[in-house]
């Protein structure tokens, strides 16, 4: 997952809070490699290297898909799961160096979902085109892996991937989970300081934002989320954002979302009654 | 987005689902608390010996959660009770006839036993509804309704309170109200308090005698303050202070004494006029005080022992009818294989006896103001040994039984007998078996 993985039991027994270790580093692995764009023996390499063929996918592929095209067709088309290759024109890696123009102008001819032919079971892309679940598979991996642990037991458990969690319940004793947001301004100092503490009782969290990967470009910090459409970071994106939902695939997507809606985060958030906490630039700190 | 005014959640939220629902048939309840009812629904049986009452008790508690800890409560119960219960009268070395309470008929009770009657059936129905919720973070505020009908007794109430968390939700305030108006409406009419049990009386021949009206309120008010504090890791410590006011009618519309031989103690008798049925005894309504004030105070620890859990607790209470009682009751829940737990229960109950509590009541010597033969009321212990079994099944489902034997003592205060009585007091002593079974499951 790019990210330490941890599962909380909250039980006085050891053996299920053994079995939930294994079922949760099983199912994180088992997704890990299903769809990772990292690896070329997976489901995901195989659509990409398809060169224009159509490629037939499994059940739990399609519901990916199926959920993707539904979150670009709400989103207008600003979430795409085509865009990554856009990534070749930008690197966020903290450095300076602002992407090519024309190399993004020329790379958006592979970009975006409408060019795709997704028709369950069989999906087909253009030559050139890739598709990577990068915004969805984390988050659904910790709904995953939750969903196994509250196969083998009855406590309560939290399942944290790289700060995307959720939990089945509250703790035993009946008080909620407590969760520190990490301060998006802090982050890079050794200790994170935590800029919120926020409780839990069951249901999910998920967290975007640009702590660990931005680029300087035109002396104005930018955030990792593109417009697929223009290929163009998304102007006044939050530094980060954090919502609570049901589960963590549902606010995971509303992160994503909130970052695509640039200045108008907050207002879609708070339009479509979604918990959430959001996190920006003081107004004067845009230098750095 | 381009439509601003249309929302988008309800399809993303769909479509979430349809993600993770089909990839998750057996998700845990816990784990998506919005949209999803709790049950839990019990059927006891609770049965006295000598055939005396049986209740058969059906009852059904939904919960749903609505996120950020809002949540309904439901709470359906529907009892059935049959048998007979000790009427007051004490035991006769002759058979004794009692008219029955609707004033319509008469029944017999062999010489020796202690009269029962056994006209006693009813069907209760009872329906709660709760609403609680989280504000200003640490305060969580509590409300409900909640109805009960049977065909001679009707209660409505309502409730409220709020739960405050201290010192990083290791310490609980918790203050609850609640307040119920209750309706009496005795079969044959309310009696008079000491009226003399009269002559069965025809439906033609008009008004059983010694009744004044069709029904009686009570209201009663309780408010309780309770303190929880965590104790550490695997200790929570418990106390209740709880007071409780009642006033209004608080007599037992059906409960009689039997007037007494000053000097012997044995009942006194009478014979109904020629051609009417009546009692053959002089038997009076019992009369209770209007009002009665009760404070308890409970206190509960319970230790979690690697997995055993246990629960002891003991409750001190005292009121204005001078009835003081001791409770201590303790549990210990072992946990047997992976999801299951066995739980056996023992509970043990004193109390002292109603100052106005009589054995029966001398002839000829003047009535006091109240009185009641009750054995309820008398000088009592109880105690309750009980075993419970739960299983928790693989799709988190969990369904117990529990059977549990309970047997009550009464005891006459001395300075209550009469004559000979203290060699031949018998109280309605009696043993009762509880067997229930619950079953929690999720929608």
């Amino acid at each position: 997952m790019g990210s330490p993985c941890e599962v909380l039991v909250d039980s006085s027994r050891e053996q299920p809070a053994q079995a939930v270790t294994s079922a949760v580093a099983a199912c994180a692995w088992r997704i890990e490699q299903k769809f990772s764009r990292y690896r070329d023996d997976n489901i995901v390499a195989r659509i990409n290297r398809a060169a224009g063929q159509p490629v037939e996918v499994d059940e739990e592929t399609a519901r990916l898909l199926d959920f993707a095209e539904l979150a670009w067709r709400i989103s207008d088309g600003k979430f795409d799961i085509t865009s990554g290759v856009l990534r070749r024109a930008w690197k966020f890696d903290g450095g300076d160096r602002a992407p090519d123009p024309e190399g993004v102008r020329a790379l958006l001819p592979l970009v975006g979902w409408s060019k795709v032919k997704w028709h369950r079971p069989a999906l087909t892309l253009l030559p050139g085109m890739e598709i990577d679940f990068g915004g969805i598979g984390k988050e659904y991996a910790v709904d995953q892996a939750l969903a196994a642990a509250a196969e083998i037991t009855r406590d309560p458990v939290l399942v944290n991937f790289g700060g995307d969690l959720a939990a089945t319940g509250r703790r035993r004793d009946g008080s909620a989970w407590r969760i520190g947001i990490e301060d998006a301004a802090a982050t890079n100092q050794a200790s994170p300081q935590a800029a919120g503490l926020l409780e839990l009782a069951a249901g999910a969290l998920a967290t975007s934002g640009d702590t660990y990967r931005f680029v300087k470009a035109h002396g104005e910090r930018r955030p990792h989320v593109l417009d697929p459409r223009t290929g163009e970071p998304v102007r006044g994106a939050p530094q980060s954002v954090t919502v609570a939902a049901a589960t963590c695939t549902l606010a995971g997507m509303w992160c994503t979302l909130a970052m695509l809606e640039g200045r108008d985060a907050e207002a879609l958030l708070m339009r479509e009654g979604v918990r959430h906490w959001v996190q920006r630039t003081p107004v004067g700190d845009v230098s750095h | 987005m381009a439509n601003n005014d249309k929302l988008i959640g309800d399809a993303l939220a769909l479509a979430a689902c349809g993600l993770l629902g089909a990839a998750a048939p057996t998700r845990s309840h816990a784990a998506e608390p919005d949209g999803k009812w709790a049950i839990d629904t019990a059927v006891l049986y609770y049965g006295e010996s000598d055939g005396r009452v049986k209740d058969a008790s059906l009852s059904a508690l939904a919960i749903r959660e609505f996120g950020d800890d809002r949540k309904l409560s439901l709470d359906l119960t529907v009892d059935t009770l049959t048998g007979a219960s000790p009427s007051g009268a004490i035991a006769s070395d002759l058979p004794q006839t009692f008219t029955s309470p609707s004033g319509r008929a008469t029944y017999t009770t062999p010489a020796g036993e202690i009269p029962l009657d056994s006209s006693f059936h009813d069907t209760r129905v009872a329906l709660n509804a709760a609403w609680s919720q989280p504000f200003a973070r640490l305060y969580t505020f509590n409300a409900g309704v909640g109805a009960s009908s049977e065909f001679d007794y009707q209660h409505i109430g309502a409730n409220a309170g709020f739960t405050r968390d201290f010192n990083q939700r290791n310490t609980t305030l918790n203050l609850a109200l609640a307040y119920g108006v209750d309706k009496v409406k005795p079969v044959g009419g309310v009696p008079i308090p000491f009226a003399t049990m009269g002559d069965a009386v025809n439906e033609e021949d008009g008004n059983v005698a010694g009744r004044a009206g069709d029904s009686e309120d009570k209201n009663v008010l309780d408010v309780l303050v309770g303190f929880t504090q965590v104790l550490g890791r695997h200790s929570l410590l418990r106390v209740n202070y709880s007071y409780s006011d009642s006033s209004g009618y608080l007599t037992d519309p059906y409960k009689i004494l039997s007037v007494v031989d000053p000097v012997t103690g044995e009942p006194l008798s009478r014979t109904p006029p020629p051609g009417v049925s009546g009692p053959s005894g002089i038997f009076l309504f019992e009369g209770r005080p209007d009002s009665r004030r009760r404070q308890s105070l409970y206190s509960e620890l319970r230790q979690d022992f690697s997995g055993k859990v246990l629960q002891l607790s003991y409750r001190y209470s005292t009121d204005d009818w001078e009835i003081d009682s001791h409770t201590l009751e303790g549990r210990l829940r072992v946990p047997l294989g992976e999801s299951g737990y066995l739980e056996p229960h023992l509970r043990y109950y004193t109390q002292s006896a109603a100052s106005f509590y009589r054995y029966s009541l001398a002839g000829g010597a003047p009535l006091p103001e109240f009185a009641s033969a009750d054995a309820r009321l008398a000088d009592l212990d109880a105690y309750t040994i009980g075993l419970k079994y739960g299983h928790e099944t693989s799709r988190g489902n969990e369904w117990s039984a529990r059977l549990e034997y309970y047997q009550q003592a009464g005891k006459a205060p001395a300075e209550t007998l009469i004559g000979n009585q203290p060699g031949s007091v018998q109280m309605p002593d009696f043993s009762a078996v509880i067997l229930q079974f619950s079953y929690h499951f999720n929608l």
